[in-house]
């Protein structure tokens, strides 16, 4: 997420806040809290980019366009017709450099490996053979109407050329290297002919063939491994992160072509993918999609994308989805806030009693897999929620809400802003579980810094959740206008460029490999047993992550914190207003 | 269908008169399908098949010429792409190499060939490779003779 800055439109924020201090812009610490891509008016356009564009996204108009721009390119320059240009081209997967470094260097050869003949090698001279030739296929005798041939001359009738194209056709790709029929002859048989031979519905699969060739032995360009996307991607390779948002909006890696996994590297992905893929028997029942309310044991289903689960009436259990202790411990007293991410957590408190015997059993490899793995695939889904709800927004509920609360639509993109955040952070807390398991048990400081940037992102991401799902409800079933939308509308703004700064710290501080940490891990002034960032094993002496950068910091002396009514970041040293959001502190 | 027998009855009618023109091929039809094939080849000189003769049985399809023929040994061959309980061939024209302008007179006159220039690279008779490939010639040839003798030699007395 390195240069957004280009996508940013500071007037706009202008707009949504007209002059409200959360937007106060003079910040100096070096973190940005303007919204991404809102200087777009396509409000339905969900693929908003956050990098500097390395690729392009081509649609099929687009690639045949430049298809033909090449085959044209090169026949110009060799002086050769357009059919033999794509033959030469398709030879050299697609290269127009390589194309003409290989003909300039040596015609003759290139012409014979690829089948380009300037001559006929038969020549017919007797009178009969100007009247009628036999074919090689059938051995009927024709006249010479009913005769085709490639450039060698070897002459073969239109039906049976019709069924040796179709054959080829039918066969696959090698359609596109198709020779004469004639054992000896290597004489390249070009869509020209495949045009004036074959029936319609094969002229069309050639086509698409040759298409398809031009984005997959092309090193420049792959499909989008969406399903039934059509679009193609062309990146510029060695600039930068591979991540890709195709049209369609689905973000792959353009590397591995897995789903977009900013921060962890495709190695790790590759890994981790095989690892589910192994583990995927055992994992059945994670998968499952209820778990038993801890209070009164029925089955509750999760169909919201937050963590914060209330059980149906009348038990109306509050609980939290990962770990199954009530909500009301996830506040700022267990240090938890809304996390609940780490699975060494909470010892110190004693309250998560599920959660210590999960760390005992943890040492039991399965469960430390189970572990990441069911975070993981809950934040995948969880994503998969957000990006229904995002296009349930977008298509239904943001014209309701700007009929109740009387708000033009274009005041509301800061709620698609937000659920865009969302989405997004849930890709990437997803992998950061990914991370987490492949990160060296031995390497305490990291891992305990890992554990607390994830805690702070999290956290954060959980609050922006509950806000844009549930504190919405209120304002989209209210009759009427509410007094209180314009704070609503602060609060959700306010927390979206909040989480986007922690999870931006996240990303940095992972794709760094967590190098700001002291190797030495000594240190343990800057956290607190009882903070988020605490991550203590309970077990004295033992060094603790001390993060000299990168990543919100705090303070163990809790007593000097304060926690901001708007964010709920916990400030230390900043008296006057938050960290994080620059609400001013309200006096308590 | 109607293609196929139309031109495999141009190959009958080319067999009738090539007989005399190629002596070492004797390709025949079966007298009710034309679609079952036999022949008997002579095994090339200067070969460890010299003096035999080898039987063929090519099944053809229905797509013929645009699809080659299955062919394989009747007679027990010792040879490194020639399957030893089957008689299946390994030849690339009779696989994606095929086209459509071979005939089955030209698919005999490959096999002959193959007989002479064996490929132990990718062998069918692993046995016969292995020996080939570690560089037992003569090894391989006695072994070949002997099946020749056993198989593809009219038996005497
Ligand atoms: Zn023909
Ligand atoms: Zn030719
Ligand atoms: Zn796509
Ligand atoms: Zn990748
Ligand atoms: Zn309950
Ligand atoms: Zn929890
Ligand atoms: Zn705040």
């Amino acid at each position: 997420m390195d240069s957004e800055d280009d996508m940013l439109d500071a007037e706009s924020v202008d707009d949504f806040y007209s002059g409200d201090t959360a937007t106060d812009s003079d910040n100096d610490d070096g973190a940005d809290y303007e919204f991404m891509g809102n200087d777009s008016d396509d409000s339905d356009d969900i693929a908003v980019s956050r990098q500097q564009k390395n690729y392009t996204v081509l649609e099929e108009a687009e690639i045949r366009r430049h298809q033909e721009d090449d085959i044209t390119t090169v026949s110009t320059v060799l002086s050769i017709p357009e059919v033999a240009a794509s033959i030469l081209l398709r030879h050299y997967h697609w290269s127009v450099s390589n194309v003409h470094e290989a003909w300039f260097a040596d015609e003759d050869r290139v012409r014979k490996d690829v089948g380009l003949l300037e001559k006929p090698v038969v020549e017919y001279s007797n009178a009969r053979e100007l009247r009628e030739l036999t074919c090689g296929i059938c051995f009927e005798t024709y006249p010479l109407d009913r005769i085709n041939t490639a450039a060698c001359g070897h002459p073969f009738c239109s039906a049976c050329w019709t069924g040796y194209i179709s054959t080829s056709i039918n066969d696959g790709p090698g359609c596109l290297m198709l020779r004469c029929p004639d054992p000896s002859c290597g004489a390249a048989v070009g869509q020209d002919m495949v045009n004036m031979l074959a029936s319609d519905e094969d002229k069309e699969k050639y086509s698409r063939y040759l298409l398809r060739s031009y984005i997959e032995d092309n090193r420049k360009t792959k499909w989008c491994p969406a399903p039934g996307c059509e679009y193609a991607v062309e990146f510029v390779v060695g600039s930068g992160s591979y991540d890709v948002t195709c049209l369609c909006s689905y973000g792959f890696c353009w590397n591995c072509t897995e789903e977009a996994h900013r921060p962890v590297d495709c190695g790790t992905v590759a890994k981790w993918i095989l690892k589910n893929s192994a583990e995927s028997e055992n994992m059945n029942w994670i998968l499952a999609n209820s778990k038993p309310c801890p209070k009164c044991k029925r089955p509750i289903e999760k169909n919201q994308g937050c963590m914060h689960i209330t059980c149906t009436p009348p038990c109306k259990f509050e609980f939290c989805w990962l770990c199954l202790g009530a909500w009301l411990d996830h506040g700022e007293r267990t240090g938890g806030f809304y996390a609940c991410n780490r699975y060494e957590a909470a010892k110190q408190e004693g309250v998560y009693d599920e959660a210590e015997r999960r760390r005992e059993m943890a040492k039991n490899s399965l469960e430390r897999y189970t572990h990441y793995y069911e975070r993981w695939a809950t934040n995948q889904s969880s994503r998969q929620k957000a990006l229904a709800d995002l296009q349930q927004m977008q298509n239904v509920h943001l014209e309701k809400l700007s009929d109740k609360q009387s708000q033009p639509e274009s005041q509301l993109k800061f709620i698609i802003e937000a659920w865009l955040q969302i989405v997004e952070c849930r890709r990437v807390l997803k992998w950061t579980y990914a991370y987490g398991f492949y990160l060296p048990e031995h390497e305490q400081a990291k891992r305990q810094f890992f554990e607390y940037l994830q805690g702070e992102a999290e956290a954060g991401l959980e609050r922006l959740h509950q806000c844009a799902e549930k504190d919405l409800q209120t304002y989209l079933s209210a009759d009427g206008p509410s007094n209180d939308f314009n704070d609503f509308r602060t609060k959700l703004a306010g927390l979206t460029s909040v989480t986007r700064n922690y999870f931006e710290n996240l990303v940095r501080a992972l794709e760094n490999g967590l190098s700001d940490v002291n190797s030495q891990g000594a240190c343990s002034k800057t956290t607190s047993s009882n903070s988020v960032g605490g991550g203590s094993k309970g077990k004295g002496g033992r060094g603790r992550g001390a993060p000299r950068s990168g990543g919100p910091s705090r303070n163990s002396d809790d007593s000097s914190g304060w926690s901001c009514d708007q964010c709920t970041y916990l400030n230390v040293g900043s008296p006057t207003e938050c960290q994080m959001c620059h609400q001013r502190r309200q006096n308590t | 269908m109607q293609a196929s027998r139309a031109r495999l009855f141009k190959e009958y009618k080319e067999v009738q008169r090539e007989k005399v023109v190629d002596p070492d091929i004797q390709l025949v039809c079966d007298d009710s399908n034309i679609f079952k094939w036999t022949a008997l080849i002579k095994g090339p000189s200067e070969t460890p098949y010299e003096g035999g003769v080898f039987q063929l049985a090519f099944s053809v399809p229905e797509q013929y010429p645009l699809q080659p023929p299955q062919v394989r040994f009747l007679t027990k061959i010792f040879h490194p792409n020639v399957h030893f309980k089957t008689g299946e061939i390994c030849l690339d024209i009779l696989k994606n190499a095929w086209s459509p302008a071979w005939t089955l007179q030209s698919v005999c006159r490959a096999i002959i060939a193959l007989m002479a220039h064996p490929e132990p690279d990718s062998p069918l008779n692993c046995d016969s490779g292995n020996l080939l490939r570690s560089g037992d010639i003569r090894g391989f040839q006695s072994m070949a003779r002997m099946y020749t003798r056993l198989a593809a030699m009219p038996k005497k007395g």
